[in-house]
């Protein structure tokens, strides 16, 4: 390992805090880390660590707290600063771009860079490449022509070449088979060797352990410490990033309403995606797909809904199968889809709240095409009142909103409506505080036991133990594993995070 | 509304706007007859008609047309040519020829995701080739005289006027009452979000642009019977005009807002200013160059009030 | 199969081939016509090239930041008219002004869509308005005439038989940019912005800066091409009607820029701007109605947006990948 002779913290975060609205997500957390040091940062989904990790790299400002370089107090107000400030990262949402080639991708942005590339350059680059196991990766090739996993490696090269004091890694792994990731970390251990402090961040719990020095984990917006990996096991890690076993709150577990109707997925197949997703799913069971980014969870639901045209599989609705292969017919054959981007791909921002809550049922509320204005009044006051919001609020745009209310909002127009029979929804309760959180599960679980098929997908583990009736569990665009009864945590865990033996 | 929005930057832009216009149109000889109004009128119509039309497809997202004087100018010389089978019979054809360059704009548009600007340059110019084609180059004169009913006027205001403002408020009813009204406004706002909801996007877009055919044709027709003949140049400025109409009522470039009443405005303000531009002898050059400079404007500030909003 | 694919990139093929085509086409039109092909038409297609190439070098890079620079036309018209303006006595001041003139203007928009974050569309169709409005203003209305015989005379003479000052000027404007955009960091960062704004504003690269240098040699260039023009015709115009800017747009596709942006060259651009120039000469020399040319380019620049258009490539992928599940299947 390496050796604690540089000593100084490259970064140190003191009391940094930051909140949304009324949800704190990141409470006072403060660490350092040293030069040359490789520090694992751990928590599930919502436990604060992507927004320390914008914070560092100028994408968002804290609202309090400090975050010191090399001894110096920085304000990193935008991702140009970051990087003049001596801090590289490789983000969750990739940044490549298609149309470049890997040559420019690599130059690009760089701070450092003149205004035309230097011929010595070109041997660095090669070296990068090879060193992550890119050697049959042509530098004039276009990243078009790369595979995700490929891609990410060149964003890894990226942030490699750009001699900074921290690099951060977010989750860089997911894309990536065994041997791909021994090599970035290979990469990212002779980084460390030249001064460079490393946060890494990942879900790969066993990876962590491997490469990391320490890890620091977080749980629900506060730290909960930092140790030594050598003195951690994978359980232990778990334990701290979950706290107690979390134990499903009493409650009557859904019941198969109507075993003669169900939604059956055979052999579903999104190219690049998604290889063979069987299910058969009937109303009143709650139905939770579990995989991390990547896993081809998303898709699934996607490809149900008829957003993805290059899908294959045979899907039937209570006997009939759907041929027609697009969002108009399925929304027509009662397949309502909730995605995970409400703001980009759901809601209408500008438009009321009332406006977006019957957006989609008009031809309901109307007769010879034109809408009955008091049917529509007497709709939208109903499905307002299950989202809590006021009626006196049912005028105002929704962008006005809370993320949990636009979430209530985007889910309540999919419900109470005679002619819906799935619900898809991608993400219930991303970027939603606890208690939007429990007011959505109760929703779903309504709609469930109203003779609805519900099919979420989540990453987040407390709501598909809380939530899920059934759990698939997928990895690498195949399912891992069912689980019915009685559903553990860490199982779950384990099948999302864990590397198969067996592999395709 | 809060202080600030009542004060925004926008606002006072708009505002200095206005007072600029009220003062030249006050400071202008000629403004205030009824000759005048009754000038302002007339020309406010057709410009409306065309206007009325554009406003759908703006609203569904498809930013302009580049080819409206065309499609117009062609709706007229079919017109025209016509009138031997009668007025009727000539007014029907000319809209369902209206109303076909338009759906098939909006089939590329709807189904394809054509840029629509280009697609409409596209139009503009095959029209241009396809009207010397058919003409052989020469005027287009009616063969009939039916039309001339249409430049009647019932009580001293032009029969167009009557029409425009009930194409109006028959527009403003569909955009707000009707189903495919309302989701062109969906579409409008994001065609993502519109598709994953299931709506039927490419129908959406269909619609707008065979309204915005249906509509510029109605208004090519008493574009041909005030001239009562027709070239492909007939249609004039038009294209700009209406572009300057609707944008200057503050109907979003951007999609997904604005009304057929704000368009009202706006073709009102519209004729107005180049009322007062041609009082004052302002040369056409001009003309052109300060509904330029208003739809600039117009677009900045509806943009950042947007941009505004939605932060 | 991905690899293979990966060679033949659209940016270098399209241009490529049409190029091949065009000239071929020009040698059989030209037998089936009964002429023979002399330098005179080498000539001609090359002067045809210079009126064109400014309008499609600008208006493509602004398509290859994902920006859609649609004033080029007005400025083009304008150059014209100020060049004969205030350069009677002194062609080089009418050019001065009006490539000063142009940059002021592409400055001005860059700023706007820049700081606002504005699409370029509306903006710059309102500037093309505001543009040919004041072109007109200044002239009445009037095709304006310029009367140093001796500039006319100048940019236009052959220089080694094929080319022209004008040709030559086009055509060195063509190669330094070329120059710069393939040797420095502006051509890749040009491709990035289009591509993915987003991405690109991310990995530090400083969009603002370049969209407002953008639109400034864009209007700096199209100025130049407007300014030539009208001392080679001895008139400025101050309506050139539409054609202008579908020969552009019909180059700039054949050159291998998408309106989607992040794809193309200034070299595919050049190809682009030959190609559509070659067709001209080929639609003159065949003495078709003018009423023909207009629907032929109309239904070139129809295909290649139709080609461009994101509707018709999702389609095709979705084709590509139901057949490539169904092969995998076994």
């Amino acid at each position: 390992m390496n050796s604690e002779a540089q000593g100084q913290p490259v970064v140190l975060i003191d009391g940094l805090t930051r909140s949304f609205g009324t949800s704190t997500a990141v409470d006072g957390v403060s660490f350092s880390v040293n030069a040359g040091e490789i520090r694992g940062l751990c928590g599930h989904n919502g436990a604060g660590k992507s927004t320390v990790i914008k914070m560092l790299t100028g994408q968002l400002q804290p609202d309090s707290g400090t975050i010191t370089v090399d001894g110096e107090i920085v304000r990193l107000r935008n991702p140009h600063a970051a990087q003049r400030a001596g801090i590289a990262v490789v983000d969750q949402e990739l940044s490549v771009i298609p149309a470049l080639n890997v040559a420019e991708n690599l130059r690009l942005g760089d701070v450092s860079a003149g205004f035309f590339p230097g011929r010595g350059a070109r041997g660095i680059q090669r070296q990068l490449l090879d060193d992550l196991g890119l050697a049959d990766v042509r530098l004039d090739e276009r990243v078009t022509d790369l595979n995700l996993g490929q891609r990410q490696l060149v964003e890894i090269a990226r942030a490699l070449s750009r001699n900074a004091r921290l690099l951060i890694l977010d989750e860089p792994t997911a894309t990536l088979s065994d041997s791909e990731a021994q090599l970035v970390f290979r990469a990212i251990r002779r980084v460390a060797a030249r001064g460079c402090a490393i946060i890494f961040v990942s879900h790969r719990l066993r990876e962590v352990l491997e490469l990391c020095d320490s890890v620091t984990v977080l749980r629900d917006a506060r730290l909960v410490g930092t140790a030594s990996s050598a003195e951690l096991t994978v359980s232990q890690l778990i334990v701290q990033m979950l706290g107690e076993a979390p134990h499903r709150p009493a409650r009557t577990a859904g019941a198969a309403l109507d075993e003669r109707s169900p939604l059956s997925v055979t052999d579903l197949r999104v190219p690049g995606s998604v290889s063979g997703f069987t299910l058969e799913a009937v109303p009143g069971v709650v139905y939770g797909i579990a995989g991390q980014v990547g896993s081809g969870a998303s898709d699934v639901l996607r490809a149900i809904a008829g957003l993805h045209p290059g899908s294959r599989g045979a899907i039937g609705l209570a006997g009939s199968s759907l041929t027609r292969n697009d969002p108009t017919s399925r929304l027509g054959s009662g397949i309502m889809y909730v995605s995970n981007d409400r703001k980009g791909e759901g809601l209408f921002l500008e438009k009321t709240v009332g406006e977006n809550l019957t957006s989609t049922r008009l031809p309901h509320l109307s007769r010879a095409g034109f809408v009955g204005l008091n049917r529509e009044r007497q709709q939208r006051r109903l499905l307002a009142g299950l989202t809590g919001i006021p009626d006196a609020r049912i005028g105002e745009a929704v962008s006005g909103f809370s993320g949990g209310n636009q979430q209530k909002v985007f889910i309540a127009r999919t419900l109470d409506r005679p002619d819906a029979r799935v619900l898809l929804i991608d993400e219930p309760t991303r970027g939603v505080d606890i208690g939007g959180r429990a007011a959505i599960h109760e929703l779903l679980r309504s709609a469930a036991a109203s003779g609805m098929i519900v099919i979420f997908a989540s990453t987040e583990l407390e709501e598909l133990i809380e939530l899920g009736d059934v759990i698939l569990t997928m990895k690498d665009g195949h399912v891992v594993r069912r689980h019915d009864g009685d559903i553990r945590g860490d199982e779950l865990m384990r099948d999302m995070t864990h590397d198969e033996d067996a592999r395709r | 509304m809060t202080a600030r929005q009542l004060v925004s930057p926008e606002r006072i832009v708009v505002a200095i706007v206005v007072v600029v216009v009220v003062i030249v149109c006050a400071t202008t000889p000629q403004f205030l007859t009824l000759n005048n109004t009754k000038a302002i009128l007339a020309s406010t119509s057709v410009v409306g008609m065309a206007a009325l039309g554009l406003t759908f497809i703006t609203i569904v997202g498809s930013v302009v047309s580049l080819a409206t004087a065309q499609s117009m100018a062609v709706v007229a010389m079919v017109f025209l040519a016509a009138q031997s089978w009668g007025l009727v019979p000539a007014m029907l054809i000319s809209l369902v020829v209206g109303v076909v360059i338009g759906g098939i704009q909006g089939l590329a548009v709807g189904y394809w995701s054509i840029n629509p600007v280009v697609l409409t340059i596209v139009t503009a110019f095959a029209l241009t080739g396809l009207a010397t084609l058919v003409s052989g180059g020469t005027t287009v004169n009616a063969s009939g005289d039916g039309f001339k009913g249409l430049n009647a006027t019932p009580g001293g205001i032009p029969l167009s006027v009557f029409v425009f403002a009930a194409l109006a408020l028959a527009s403003q009813i569909v955009l707000q009452f009707s189903i495919k009204g309302r989701q062109i406004y969906l579409v409008g706002e994001n065609r993502l979000a519109a598709t994953s909801a299931g709506l039927p996007v490419a129908r959406v877009v269909v619609f707008a642009w065979a309204a915005f055919g249906l509509l510029s044709s109605v208004g090519a027709m008493f574009l041909a019977a005030f001239n009562t003949s027709a070239t492909i140049n007939v249609g004039g400025s038009l294209t700009f005009d209406a572009i300057a109409a609707v944008l200057t009522g503050g109907t979003s470039i951007a999609g997904g807002r604005g009304s057929a009443i704000r368009t009202v405005i706006g073709v009102l303000a519209i004729s107005i200013i180049s009322d007062v531009l041609l009082l004052r002898g302002f040369s056409t050059g001009a003309q052109i160059a300060v509904k330029g400079v208003l739809i600039l404007v117009f677009v900045v500030v509806v943009q950042v009030r947007a941009g505004r909003v939605a932060r | 199969m991905t690899r293979w694919r990966g060679r033949l990139r659209v940016e270098t093929v399209l241009p490529g081939v049409s190029l091949v085509v065009t000239l071929v086409a020009f040698v059989v039109a030209a037998a089936a016509i009964g002429r023979s092909i002399s330098p005179y038409d080498g000539y001609n297609a090359l002067q045809g090239f210079a009126q064109l190439g400014l309008l499609a070098l600008p208006l493509g890079l602004t398509m290859i930041a994902g920006e859609f620079d649609l004033s080029v036309a007005g400025v083009y018209a304008l150059a014209g008219m100020l060049t004969v303006q205030f350069g009677q006595q002194q062609p080089l001041l009418g050019v001065g002004v009006a490539v000063v003139t142009g940059a002021l203007v592409g400055a001005f928009q860059g700023g706007l869509i820049a700081r606002f974050r504005l699409p370029s569309m509306p903006v710059t169709i309102a500037s093309y308005i505001i543009l040919l409005g004041v072109t007109s203003f200044i002239s009445g209305g009037l095709t304006k005439t310029y009367t140093n015989a001796d500039a006319t005379a100048f940019v236009d003479q052959p220089v080694l038989t094929l080319f022209s000052p004008r040709s030559l000027i086009t055509l060195a404007l063509f190669v330094a940019i070329g120059l710069i955009l393939s040797f420095s960091r502006l051509g890749s960062e040009l491709r990035a912005i289009g591509g993915d704004r987003r991405a690109a504003r991310a990995s530090g690269v400083r969009t603002d800066g370049l969209l407002v240098g953008l639109f400034t040699a864009s209007g700096a260039l199209a100025a130049v091409g407007g300014s030539l023009l009208s001392i080679s015709y001895s008139s400025a115009n101050p309506d050139p009607g539409i054609q202008p800017l579908v020969l552009a747009v019909v180059a700039a596709l054949i050159g291998g820029v998408s309106l989607a942006g992040g794809r193309g060259s200034a070299w595919g651009l050049l190809v682009g701007a030959v190609v559509v120039a070659l067709l001209s000469q080929i639609v003159i020399f065949a003495t078709l109605p003018g009423y023909v040319t207009q629907l032929v380019f109309a239904g070139f620049l129809l295909i290649v947006i139709a080609v461009d258009a994101p509707g018709v490539r999702r389609r095709v992928a979705a084709y590509v990948d139901a057949r490539q599940l169904r092969g995998t299947r076994e």
